[in-house]
């Protein structure tokens, strides 16, 4: 589906953009076509392709969903119509720039535009005070600062050994079978976000994971 | 590291936090207690998920007309010529010598950072030590270090204060405070706060200091200046 869009070039028709984009404000009832279909796509997996293959299509995209949030949210902590819509292009800047180092590991992409989006906004109130750069939101706010690598081993300690008799079996999957058993598994990503990640179609992946899950529950000896 | 933090922000300050709806001094001293305290940012994170399904919520109260006449073509044009980042920046380690103390202890990072231009200590009564850090133009912002057997003069607060415990203890009449805890007092609190061991601590103000007895109160409207020159020294 993701596909049959990223042919189309939405840049080749700059006008058509900003007339879809003003559109955004009128209606939010009546979705065409090609927003449904644009909808099923998502946020991660435009954010991964922008971060993959320089996706503009998907950007675009993510410009479309994004945009009148990120101006929301300078509103409320700028309280200024120019800061705001500096912000959309900060944040929408960052976002581009940043891709490549987004996994699924940071959460969903909305909480990790939220994030830019809210640092950037920081930054620029801060520029606009002329208060001393000696830190700056991403200081404040560190984008690794989820979960502590220390305290998930904690919680797992039990399941130790039984992962590692799991691991021992996974060795003999073949390297593309594996690929997808970790995606889905191990990093607990959708079908959807590993075949993205991967960048595999998603019906490969899904005959990838049947084949390996089945391998692997047959070396355990799991019943099917 | 203390792993029996009593005290900890309120839920509707971290919340303003994750919001990014606080001054810079107050932001940093939520994010050094954060990083010292792990179940805040378990807190956090479930606030901070809870602020972005509202945000991206169409439904929601956070809703500004975007200018629909503003073209944003060329805006887009010229993001995706930027160059993208590809790997995360290295982390630079900032080491700051804390020398009222003795021994050496590590600072959260977003105060070593915050002080990585230096502190200047300076004596103010009695044991006491103090270290400005010029964060931004609403607060003030001091290291704080209590030798070993002080007392500061019995004082309320104007705004409020909020105060991070980084190493030893101290108490008042309320209770005992040890690394890591964050402590908030406002003007409702007449406080006389002493050290047996000694105290480092990092405080952000928000409006000056009172003290309500005896000589000390003399010093009040050296308070008030010291705060102006404090926050003025930006403006």
């Amino acid at each position: 589906m993701y596909r049959n869009y990223a042919k189309q070039d939405v840049f080749s028709n700059e006008v058509g953009l900003t007339v879809r984009l003003a559109s955004m404000n009128t209606s939010t009832t009546s979705l065409d076509t090609e927003e449904a279909e644009d909808s099923a796509v998502s946020d991660e997996s435009l954010l991964i392709a922008v971060g993959n293959t320089q996706d503009i299509n998907a950007f675009n995209q993510l410009f479309e969903r994004f945009s009148k949030k990120i101006f929301a949210l300078g509103m409320k902590l700028t309280r200024n119509e120019q800061l705001a819509n500096d912000l959309i292009q900060e944040a929408m800047l960052n976002v581009w720039q940043k891709a490549p180092l987004y996994d699924l590991d940071k959460g969903s992409a909305k909480g990790w535009i939220f994030t830019l989006s809210r640092n950037r906004c920081f930054d620029m109130l801060r520029k606009q005070k002329r208060q001393p750069s000696t830190i700056s939101a991403d200081d404040i706010w560190p984008l690794e600062s989820g979960a502590e690598p220390a305290s998930v081993h904690d919680d797992m300690a039990g399941q130790q050994v039984e992962l590692s008799l799991i691991e021992g079996y996974f060795d003999q999957l073949s390297d593309p079978q594996r690929a997808v058993v970790e995606q889905i598994y191990i990093k607990d990503r959708t079908h959807e976000e590993a075949a993205a990640y991967l960048q595999i179609p998603l019906g490969t992946l899904k005959s990838r994971l049947r084949l390996g899950v089945a391998k692997l529950r047959n070396l355990i000896g799991v019943d099917q | 590291m203390n792993t029996e933090v009593k005290l900890h922000p309120s839920t509707e300050l971290l919340n303003q936090f994750i919001q990014g709806e606080l001054v810079t001094g107050k932001s940093v001293v939520v994010s050094a207690h954060m990083e010292l305290c792990k179940s805040c940012r378990a807190k956090a994170e479930e606030l901070q998920a809870h602020a972005v399904s509202s945000w991206v919520d169409p439904g929601s109260a956070l809703q500004s007309d975007q200018p629909s006449e503003v073209d944003y073509s060329s805006m887009l044009a010229s993001i995706v010529k930027s160059p993208q980042i590809k790997s995360e920046p290295i982390e630079e380690l900032v080491e700051i010598d804390i020398d009222v103390l003795n021994h050496s202890i590590k600072l959260p990072k977003v105060l070593a950072k915050a002080a990585s231009e230096g502190l200047q200590w300076k004596k103010v009564a009695g044991g006491i030590s103090e270290a400005h850090l010029f964060l931004d133009n609403e607060t003030l912002c001091e290291f704080i270090y209590m030798a070993p057997g002080c007392q500061v003069p019995v004082h309320t607060h104007q705004g409020s204060e909020s105060t991070l415990v980084l190493d030893g203890s101290f108490e008042d009449e309320l209770g005992e405070y040890k690394a890591s805890d964050f402590i908030i007092r406002d003007g409702q609190h007449n406080h006389q706060p002493r050290s047996k061991e000694g105290c480092l601590c990092f405080a952000v103000l928000d409006s000056p200091l009172k003290f309500t007895e005896g000589l000390a109160r003399l010093m009040n409207p050296i308070n008030s200046y010291k705060f102006k020159k404090a926050t003025s020294r930006l403006a």
